[in-house]
């Protein structure tokens, strides 16, 4: 049955597809050499945000897409760039790697300057390809050193790599806590496998190895066989490499089977969606790694919290601040190079420094911005900074 | 040996989540001949009205799954009126039917409650049994309890009453049925609004097990599909227990296969189903579909 859903959904899809180019069919030309060459001075400025509308992490693009709307809004009421606005358009890729690829092309026979998304590491490794050829800048959420492995000049990250992540997690959960009995638990999807490799790598690194290795499948539902393992091998931590909502489901299980051990892991463990899943108190003590640990860090970061809670009446969080950075960077990018497109927009954004709510941003050459991360505690169900 | 127990008792729980998806697929195949490809959705909804009573409206779970099971079944009667027209006619066309539906559930359940999802807390909140070392959570004994109680209810109705036997007649040979005076129309709806209500049952079920989102159905949907074919399609007996083969292998090939338990999972059913083609319980009195 699931190749009848993927078909069915092909089926929805192309059939969107096929109705949009239709309606693109009327305005395509003129849309495309205004955006394309930069020519007319007055035609908006067309960014694409890719990301899971639909689907089990649709919750990480609806943040992302808050936040790059946000970004744009600011921008755009503060009169535009070169007098010209800028629009934002939606695409759902549902998580799919095959469907970023489909958006991938009509970007590119579309005339958008830049993409901002999306937040898995394995659409956007699909994705890359295309928008390489056709010299769409990138500003990817995914983590993975997948991304940055092909040296593609158009991609950048919003956040620091896997690497970081949990080069950060193991100085503090080895080093300061000295817990050395490290059990692992991590997908086998992009995201996890990077996690997964980062975090081995930080072990290797100081001598130890984990005292199991699990691996689960992405769409897994029970966890019992790992978990147990786990529980004999009588870890002082445990490792998890595991978006948010199936990390939640294994800290939930694991503490239906005794697990006492507090969990460790990357920006996803820091999430209300986590938190949710798993159970307040499930969740309690997670151990978390991530550059953006809430609201009242910095001033910066609370105005960004109430303009964010003003548009949404929600509360921001880490995926809001991540695209609102990304795509900050790309308007300050266009801004500076007055409003250049392809190879001149990305050494644009590659010269940008930018104060962003992550960190200070200094682009290397393979795309990546931020090599810091911080340590949180989840406290009674809200993620707080380590003391 | 703790794990093994740990890990059959997460495979049984996992089969009677299977089994109770596998339920609804039989009965209406075994009452229509038609493969209800909507179903897993139909779970979906039943899984966010659930947890909406719960959690908004703070009814106690056993009402607020009554009542999933109640507007699910009327989603049920809504999806058989429509498709009527083609029943007697072409199977095939009803088929694609039901799959736009799953389609059109899918996309309300985003309009009404977003796509992202929510996590459901648990209703029994009594900490897990312990049993040889291993530990069994409360509310999985609820779970496999509901599955076989449900098991047995539709057992009693297919055979034991005048509707349910009428409604197998109906399977067998549409023409004869309707030739010997039984009401065809209203026998498919009452199958489809039973078989949403059993979805519902599973969804409001699974909802606290998993995360409710719109795409929940995908791939339990799957495994209970899987479930109901192992069984032998239209058995009912065949799906429950085709749910625990399901929800064991699972289990079993995660802890020794990792990341490629799925893999696995499917070429034992592979295996399985091209050894016995009509399922371990296979009666397949039905050539409709």
């Amino acid at each position: 049955m699931h190749t009848t859903r993927s078909s069915r959904t092909t089926l929805a899809v192309s059939s969107v597809v096929l109705c949009l180019a239709a309606a693109a069919a009327c305005s395509a030309p003129s849309d495309k050499s205004n955006s394309s060459s930069g020519g007319d001075s007055s035609a908006p400025i067309k960014i694409a945000v890719v990301d899971a509308q639909s689907g089990e992490n649709s919750a990480l693009g609806a943040w992302e897409y808050k936040g790059a709307k946000l970004a744009v809004d600011q921008w755009n009421a503060k009169g535009g760039i070169d007098g010209r606005k800028i629009q934002l358009h939606l695409f759902d890729d549902k998580g799919d790697p095959t469907t970023g690829t489909n958006i991938a092309s009509k970007l590119a026979s579309q005339g958008y300057a830049a993409m901002i998304g999306t937040a898995e590491s394995g659409v956007t490794v699909a994705m890359e390809p295309t928008l390489q050829s056709a010299q769409i800048p990138n500003i990817t959420s995914g983590q993975s050193p997948q991304i940055i492995a092909s040296k593609d000049p158009f991609v950048f990250l919003n956040g620091p790599t896997s690497t970081t992540y949990d080069a950060t997690l193991a100085k503090y959960v080895i080093d300061t806590k000295g817990l050395k009995k490290v059990a692992m638990i991590t997908n086998n999807g992009s995201y996890g496998k990077g996690e997964h490799d980062a975090f081995l790598a930080e072990l290797k690194k100081r001598g130890l190895s984990p005292t199991t290795d699990q691996v689960v499948t992405t769409n897994q539902i029970d966890f019992s066989a790992a978990l147990t393992t786990i529980k004999k091998t009588n870890p002082q931590v445990v490792f998890i490499g595991s978006e948010e909502v199936e990390a939640g489901l294994i800290v939930k299980q694991a503490r239906s089977l005794g697990i006492t051990a507090p969990f460790a892991g990357a920006a996803p463990q820091g999430t209300p969606v986590y938190i949710s899943t798993a159970g307040a108190a499930h969740a309690e003590g997670t151990i978390v790694s991530s550059p953006y640990l809430n609201n009242e860090a910095t001033a910066q970061s609370k105005s960004f919290a109430a303009a964010y809670q003003a548009a949404y009446k929600q509360t921001a969080e880490l995926h809001g601040a991540k695209a609102y950075d990304g795509t900050s960077i790309v308007l300050t990018a266009l801004k500076n190079s007055h409003v250049a497109t392809g190879k001149k927009l990305a050494d644009a954004i590659r010269a940008t420094n930018y104060q962003g709510l992550l960190g200070n941003f200094s682009f290397d050459a393979t795309g990546v911005g931020i090599f810091a991360t911080k340590i949180g505690i989840v406290k009674s169900g809200q993620l707080a900074a380590a003391s | 040996m703790q794990v093994f127990l740990q890990t059959l008792v997460g495979g049984l729980s996992l089969g009677a989540v299977y089994a109770l998806v596998a339920l609804g697929f039989a009965l209406v195949y075994r009452t229509m001949g038609l493969v209800n490809f909507a179903h897993a959705d139909v779970l979906m909804i039943g899984a966010y009205v659930a947890s909406t009573f719960t959690m908004s409206e703070h009814l106690p779970f056993a009402v607020a799954v009554v009542a999933a099971m109640v507007i699910t079944g009327l989603i049920g009667l809504v999806i058989e009126r429509m498709l009527r027209p083609l029943e007697g006619k072409d199977f095939d066309l009803m088929l694609i039917g039901t799959i736009g539906f799953g389609i059109v559930l899918e996309a309300l359940a985003t309009l009404i409650w977003g796509a992202t999802g929510r996590a459901v807390p648990s209703p029994v909140d009594t900490p897990p049994l312990h049993l040889l070392g291993a530990s069994i959570p409360t509310y999985d004994l609820v779970v496999v309890g509901v599955a076989i109680v449900a098991m047995i209810a539709l057992t009693l109705f297919l055979e034991r009453t005048r509707r349910g036997i009428a409604m197998q007649a109906v399977a067998m040979d549409y023409d004869a049925a309707s030739a010997a005076g039984i009401n065809v129309g209203r026998s498919n709806a009452i199958a489809f609004s039973i078989g949403a209500g059993l979805a519902a049952l599973a969804g409001a079920l699974v909802g606290p097990l998993l995360y409710v989102s719109p795409s929940m159905g995908g791939s339990i949907g799957i495994d209970g599909f899987a479930a109901a074919i192992l069984g032998g399609f239209g058995s009912i007996p065949g799906a429950v227990i085709g749910g625990v083969v399901i929800g064991l292998l699972s289990s079993f090939s995660a802890g020794h296969f990792h990341g490629y338990s799925d893999l696995v999972t499917f070429l034992v059913f592979a295996v399985l189903v091209m050894i016995r083609p009509t399922g371990l319980f296979g009666e397949r009195t039905v050539s409709r579909a």
